[in-house]
């Protein structure tokens, strides 16, 4: 479409960076946030450029759709099917955007205009580029629909987008960048908002649709098991520099450069599965009689008050948590897993049944006598950017817990929070900083020196590493192991993540719907699964690996189609 | 829908009808009625007080009193208003009729006009964020913010009403006059169209230019007092608005929208002669039904011949009906204008919602009315138009930040689009809950307006009534000003609903 | 995007070893919120011209007529009628003896005299130590209902909620100024007008702040820091006090600098309309209604007042604006761009 696009040839890129700078001017000071960045993009490959927070991945992408905000200064070329974009006329820019070059985003509950039908969402860019109007447009929007898999499409797309679900407004969103037949598709962390099983779904679309369109895909992404799954090559970027490059197999499972090498051994990894079901379980050992229980569910009912309906969030679930062991509690959203972890913080009142903390019931425990059990139970939640008070010192958030039960002198508490804080490896002069001076992963061992400031004897972790880095969740796991076998503490850890359950617990109960529809040893649980649920979830998940990705892969298609004509 | 709109309904009546106790409670205890008799030496004091004890019921208990107003309202129902007298014996409902149209008439005009001109000010100026357009809005609406009405009023009496007055016995203009306005106007112009430097150096240019030659031209033809368009004017402007309209939509080649839009000029020029007797002397049936005829004329033209193209095919056609029916109004108010002169030499007048004893035709009487509520509708305009622009602009800032926006752009959508199609709404959704807040205040700025201006209107009722202690007026006034602002809530919550589909479906 | 701060070479480092790098490194000073609020908001132009602006109004208003049996350096009272001299017109100059006037003058009668002699620089300093009293009255009233209500009903919900919303909807029934007009006329017949006006206005005027506290409220109760406050124990008015309100400060501080603006100029308002402070005392609204028909004649009598008040809103309400750019980085300006970067982005 354009002028200057040179005669295409068969490996002519779909998008090409060379020698690309992005610094931004802010506030304080310039800040370099890719440093001459050089990489191709192939019609029909999916190259995954991978990464941490601050490594310049979204940044990189951005810029080649020519979005970056005014204060970004950009050098050497950006090439979209061989036409440079940086410096482009924005009206030129316009044309080719759709066209051109389309995009996935992260966020699908907001990625879509709230207040405009599917419809008038799918068409105006048909329209726009002139690729079909009125009722063609409609049409051409109802086969992109059936395309990305949303049923009854002629019908639905009169909807508005809140009456989707996410993974199907992500379904949508992928049909309106496929709308206008884009050379190269920009996915920004297309499946990190969603359950896993959705993620398989949409990585399954995206391969499909690669294969049939012969897009090139620019896939960002922080998640090594989707590079596995779906990448053809990898790009690692770490500082604003690209630091590795090679296919999948070779980045992946031969990392040439230390960072890349450090950073694939942080990454969790769920054992070999068995999805068949002819495992024998280890012999359970006897219970040992010595133990104490210190977390104990029996029955338990949880409800949501919504003005007068009740929701019931968890129903009928028994567990037993006893001192030093770590309890895993997974499922996806809604499963009612976080609730559990509320109610136990007395955040949320017990319906019916028995929670009991030391035996002592917290359903019928006056208000008094609860606070004193509250003493015995630290907590870590999930956003380390919201769980420390912004006007609090580092050393008032520590030592809250001591103020709130009237522990300690002021010299006490301040010589507590020394301690603390050289547990999880921080500087002593972090006492009087500020939260928002810190990093996430920071942020996140205060709390859990927060935590642990009186010391508790039950641990409730809610996804407590589900908004960090590979490399900071990596460090955060190995204090909680480090610290639980140090003080006994019994804990209750809330996660999404298969792999790190399976890293740190003991024991786990699978959720769905508020029901537990597996519980036992991990050993027991996620690597013979006996309930469908599970073997599906655990199907999901993918490992970095590719060729062992590509063999769970093929066993998961396999285990769908042996559960559809059941029902 | 209908649910949520009901319920609130429901929910503002209950308010309404706590409120009206609260207000009578809280007026009947705000003094003693018979103060200044207590204290009069008249023979007939006792003979006053049990008279006026008698029209306000004062033998009986506050609760027997509140109850008597309360049932005399629900009359109402029945189309038989008791509203109680007053304190000199006078039905209420009686003083309501005139003061409620004249007090509702101004609020009414001054809210559409603030909403209309703030929400796009608001729009522009959180499209051209940090600009110099930006910071003087901003510097311009925190001086309303902070501008006493009834001194602002005072000052636009003398200067505008008086100054225009003044110079309305003969029309002209000195160059120096002449040389300010043409740099004034081209400066805004500038500023309001923006663009690179050169851009607003040529704007300038051609702005100032056009007023330095007009402005004399229209003096020579005594255009002020004589002011006229004629049907040559109108079919000029007509066809400008049709031919920029499809340029800026789709491009002039495009024959889909092109032609509707032309068909639409030649409907209107040839409505124009045909409606010439009949506008000489109207009625507001006949132009309701004309300005219905000139949206729904233009929207089938489009729907039929725009094709694929229909919605900017309407768009444009119903945009040409609009002003060319407009111009044609226009035309014949201005025919009214020299006759209008002759019956009010002094035009914009600073005391009254109308002149008494006036008597001329339709548009006359229109322009006397008009003319009368010109400075404060443009006061109590400024005042809430300042806070609707505020809301708009942070409204738009905000939706701006929005993945659906970073969406809309990465397919390619002009700004325009973006801003209109997919900003515009979103940012609407909060405005539609304020602009009922918005409201009450202009009733209340309404009575500070009239007292200054001198209107028997409703806030007259209010502020005689609280001063005598005399509870029928004010609550004939609250009555009035409560029920406008319910239905008017009640017009932004449909509002609210359509915007937003969440509440839909 | 968080953008770490560059090293200079790209060490094999991981992301988690980096940053506790960075943070040896940084220096020993530390900002709190506080201190980051108070620096934005010097650095805001106009709102510091308007706190001097403020304070200096302040001063002249009670330094010169005194206030409470404390006498000022002016030696005439706003109640006390006298001769007019020469019509009346004020004696104050600024134009200087080059330019054919009389330099800085200060003269008799300032701001002039009324019809009845009385000074009219004593009469307008009255109106403006009222203005300032009922500013800080309401501020300080208004500030705590709403702060408390509206921390009560977010934090709460339920029926303190439902209450407090009905409360605010009854305002689009009962226009603010009629029920304040209303109130008004009760409190004028109690003894210390002014004061129990003031404390009826700021009971007029709490709601619309209680409104955004609660909003934020709402939204600031689901922060994970409040949940860990409530799970460790932590009491109630603890989690408020400590956790939620502090947390909103920059809507409270912000918004009861508009309520105080609204409020000096629905006092004004009362006071023209009759039904705030009455003659013979002395407010900026009353002196324009009783003058106000003088404007041609003894324009001073009509401009003097209106300036004032006007400089007195203007000057909160940019203080406020200054407050609400300390409070809220996300709205402060953008750090301007090099000209050779614009050319490049544009």
């Amino acid at each position: 479409m354009s002028i200057t696009s040179p005669p295409a040839n068969d490996r002519g890129t779909a998008l090409s960076f060379e020698n690309l700078s992005v610094s931004f001017e802010t506030e304080f000071s310039d800040v370099h946030a890719v440093k001459g960045l050089s990489l191709e993009v192939y019609p029909g490959e999916v190259v995954a450029l991978v990464g941490e927070s601050g490594s310049g991945k979204s940044v990189t992408s951005t810029a080649a759709i020519g979005l970056l905000p005014s204060n970004a200064y950009i050098t050497g070329k950006a090439l979209v099917g061989g036409v440079n974009v940086v410096g482009m006329a924005e009206n030129r820019m316009r044309k080719m955007r759709a066209t051109d070059i389309a995009m996935v985003f992260q966020e699908p509950m907001t990625a879509l205009n709230p207040v405009l039908t599917i419809e008038r969402q799918l068409t105006e860019s048909l329209e726009l580029h002139g690729l079909a109007y009125g009722k063609d447009a409609t049409r051409r929007a109802i086969e992109l629909l059936d395309m990305v898999g949303i049923p009854d499409p002629a019908k639905r797309i009169r909807q508005y987008p809140h009456q989707f679900s996410g993974g199907q407004r992500q379904r949508i969103v992928i049909a309106m960048a496929i709308s206008c037949d884009p050379k190269v598709i920009i996915a920004d962390e297309p499946t990190t908002a969603l359950d896993v099983t959705v993620q398989a779904e949409i990585l399954d679309l995206l391969r499909e649709l690669k294969d049939k369109l012969n897009t090139g895909i620019l896939l960002i992404t922080h998640n090594m098991g989707v590079v596995a799954d779906l990448a053809d090559r990898v790009a690692v970027m770490f500082h604003g520099s690209l630091v590795e490059t090679g296919t999948v197999d070779q980045v992946l499972n031969n990392p040439v450069h230390p960072y890349t090498q450090k950073l694939l051994a942080s990454v969790p990894r769920l054992k070999a599965v068995d999805v068949t079901g002819g495992w024998t379980p280890e012999p359970v050992a006897p219970v040992d009689p010595n133990r104490t229980l210190v977390l104990e569910a029996r029955n338990l009912v949880l409800e949501y008050d919504m003005r007068g309906t009740k929701f019931r969030a968890v129903d009928d679930l028994s567990f037993e948590l006893a001192r030093g062991q770590i309890l895993g509690i997974v499922g996806e959203s809604g499963s009612g897993k976080s609730t559990v972890a509320k109610a136990v913080l007395g955040l949320l009142p017990v319906a019916s049944g028995v929670l009991a903390v030391h035996g002592t019931n917290l359903a019928t425990l006056r208000p008094k006598a609860a606070r004193a059990v509250r003493a015995k139970i630290g907590v870590i939640f999930q956003d380390p950017a919201a769980s420390l008070n912004p006007r609090f010192p580092i050393g008032d958030c520590i030592t809250e817990p001591m103020v709130v039960h009237k522990v300690g002198s002021r010299a006490e508490r301040i010589r507590r929070a020394g301690e603390l804080l050289e547990a999880v490896h921080l500087p002593r002069s972090v006492l009087n900083r500020y939260p928002h001076e810190l990093s996430g992963g920071q942020r996140q061992r205060v709390c859990i020196a927060r935590a642990l400031t009186l010391d508790p004897e039950l641990l409730i972790a809610d996804e407590p590493t589900s908004a960090l880095d590979v490399s900071v969740q990596a460090a955060v796991l190995e204090m909680i192991q480090e610290l639980q076998a140090r003080y006994e503490f019994a804990c209750l850890f809330v996660s999404h993540d298969l792999a790190v359950v399976d890293l740190l617990a003991h024991h786990v109960v699978v959720m769905k719907d508020g029901k537990s529809v597996e519980q036992g040893r991990v050993s027991d649980v996620l690597h013979a699964p006996q309930h469908d649920y599970t073997r599906r979830l655990l199907a999901a998940a993918p490992v970095p690996e590719p060729r062992e990705q590509a063999v769970r892969r093929e066993a998961r298609r396999l285990l769908l189609e042996l559960e559809t004509p059941k029902g | 829908m209908l649910r949520f709109i009901l319920r609130r309904l429901g929910a503002s009546i209950g308010i309404l009808f706590a409120a009206s106790l609260l207000l009578y409670v809280l007026v009947i205890n705000s003094g003693d009625p018979l103060a200044e008799l207590r204290e009069s030496n008249a023979e007939n004091r006792e003979n006053l007080m049990q008279r006026r004890i008698e029209f306000m019921n004062l033998d009986m208990p506050w609760y027997q009193r509140y109850w008597t107003w309360l049932v005399g309202v629900g009359k109402c129902f029945a189309l038989q208003c008791d509203l109680g007298t007053s304190r000199q014996g006078v039905e209420v409902s009686a003083l309501l009729g005139l003061a409620a149209s004249s007090t509702l008439r101004l609020v009414l005009l001054a809210t559409v006009l603030a909403a209309i001109l703030g929400i796009a000010i608001g729009v522009l100026t959180a499209v051209r964020q940090y600009s110099g357009l930006d910071y003087g809005v901003t510097f311009l609406t925190f001086m309303f913010f902070s501008l006493p009405v009834f001194w602002a009023a005072v000052l636009l009496k003398e200067y505008l009403a008086i100054g225009y007055n003044d110079w309305m016995e003969d029309p002209a203009f000195s160059v120096p006059q002449i040389a300010a306005i043409a740099v004034l106007v081209g400066f805004l112009m500038q500023v309001f169209l923006g663009g690179t430097p050169r851009r607003r150096i040529a704007t300038f240019a051609v702005a100032a230019a056009f007023v330095a030659i007009v402005i004399p031209y229209l003096t020579w033809l005594n255009f002020f007092r004589f002011p006229q368009l004629g049907f040559g004017g109108v079919l000029v402007l007509g066809l400008g608005v049709a031919l920029s309209g499809t340029a800026m939509s789709v491009g002039l080649r495009n024959t889909k929208v092109l032609y509707p839009a032309l068909a639409t000029v030649a409907l209107g020029a040839i409505v124009y002669f045909a409606s010439f007797g009949l506008l000489e002397n109207p009625n507001w049936f006949v132009l309701a039904i004309g300005a219905v005829l000139a949206v729904v004329i233009p929207a089938l033209l489009g729907k039929y011949l725009g094709g694929h193209l229909a919605v900017p095919a309407m768009g444009v056609g119903i945009a040409t009906g609009i002003v060319m029916a407009g111009l044609t109004t226009l035309d014949h108010i201005f025919r009214a204008w020299p006759g209008f002169l002759a019956l009010k030499p002094r035009p914009i007048a600073t005391i009254g919602s109308q002149t008494p004893n006036f008597v001329g035709t339709f548009w006359e009487d229109f322009l006397d009315k008009g003319t009368q509520l010109l400075l404060p509708t443009i006061l109590l305009a400024i005042i809430s138009l300042a806070s609707y622009s505020r809301y708009t602009r942070s409204s738009m800032l905000e939706v701006g930040q929005q993945d659906y926006i970073r969406t809309a752009r990465s397919k390619g959508l002009s700004e325009r689009t973006v801003i209109f199609r997919h900003a515009f709404r979103n940012a609407m959704i909060p405005i539609a809950t304020i602009a009922a807040f918005d409201f009450a205040g202009l009733i209340g700025g309404a009575v500070i307006t009239e007292s200054v201006f001198g209107w028997k209107g409703m806030g007259e009722l209010f502020r005689t009534g609280l001063m005598q202690v005399d509870p029928a007026p004010v609550m004939a006034f609250f009555l009035v000003t409560g029920t406008a602002a319910v239905l008017f809530n009640m017009l932004a919550d449909i509002f609210y609903a359509i915007l937003d589909p969440r509440i839909r479906v | 995007m968080t953008i770490e701060k560059e090293p200079t070479e790209v060490p094999a480092v991981l992301l988690a070893e980096a940053e506790d790098a960075a943070l040896a490194r940084k220096d020993s000073v530390s900002l709190s919120q506080g201190q980051l609020v108070r620096r934005r908001f010097v650095a805001h132009r106009a709102a510091m011209i308007s706190t001097v602006a403020l304070a200096f109004i302040a001063v002249m208003a009670f330094s010169s007529i005194g206030y409470a049996g404390i006498p000022g350096w002016w030696d005439k009272d706003y109640t006390m009628a006298g001769s007019v001299i020469d019509g009346g017109r004020p004696t104050f100059s600024l134009l200087p003896t080059w330019l054919g006037g009389t330099g800085l003058a200060w003269g008799e009668h300032p701001f002039g005299q009324d019809s009845t002699g009385k000074d009219y620089f004593a009469l307008v300093m009255r109106g403006t130590q009222q203005s300032i009293i009922i500013a800080v009255i309401v501020g300080i009233v208004a500030t705590v209902i709403g702060a408390v209500v509206g921390a009560v009903a977010g934090y709460y919900r339920g029926w303190v909620d439902a209450v407090l919303m009905r409360m605010t909807d009854l305002f689009i029934v009962i226009p603010l100024l009629v029920l304040a007009a209303v109130l008004g006329q009760i409190a004028s017949r109690t003894g210390n007008t002014t004061v129990v006006l003031a404390l009826v206005l700021g009971l007029v005027t709490w709601t619309g702040l209680a409104r955004l506290v609660r909003g934020e409220v709402l939204s600031l109760r689901e922060r994970e820091y409040v949940a860990a406050a409530q799970s460790m124990g932590a009491k109630t008015s603890r989690v408020i006090l400590k956790h939620l309100l502090p947390n909103t400060i920059g809507v409270i501080v912000v918004n009861a600098t508009f309520a105080i603006a609204g409020a000096i100029l629905l006092e004004t308002s009362l006071s023209y309309l009759g039904f705030g402070v009455k003659a013979p005392d002395s407010s900026l609204g009353l002196l324009i209604s009783q003058y106000q028909n003088a404007f041609t004649n003894r324009p001073w009598l009509f401009w003097w007042p209106g300036m004032i008040i006007l400089a007195i809103a203007l000057s909160v309400n940019f203080l406020g604006d200054g407050l609400r750019d300390a409070f809220d980085p996300r709205q402060t300006r953008k750090a301007r761009r090099r000209s050779k970067k614009e050319e490049v982005s544009e």
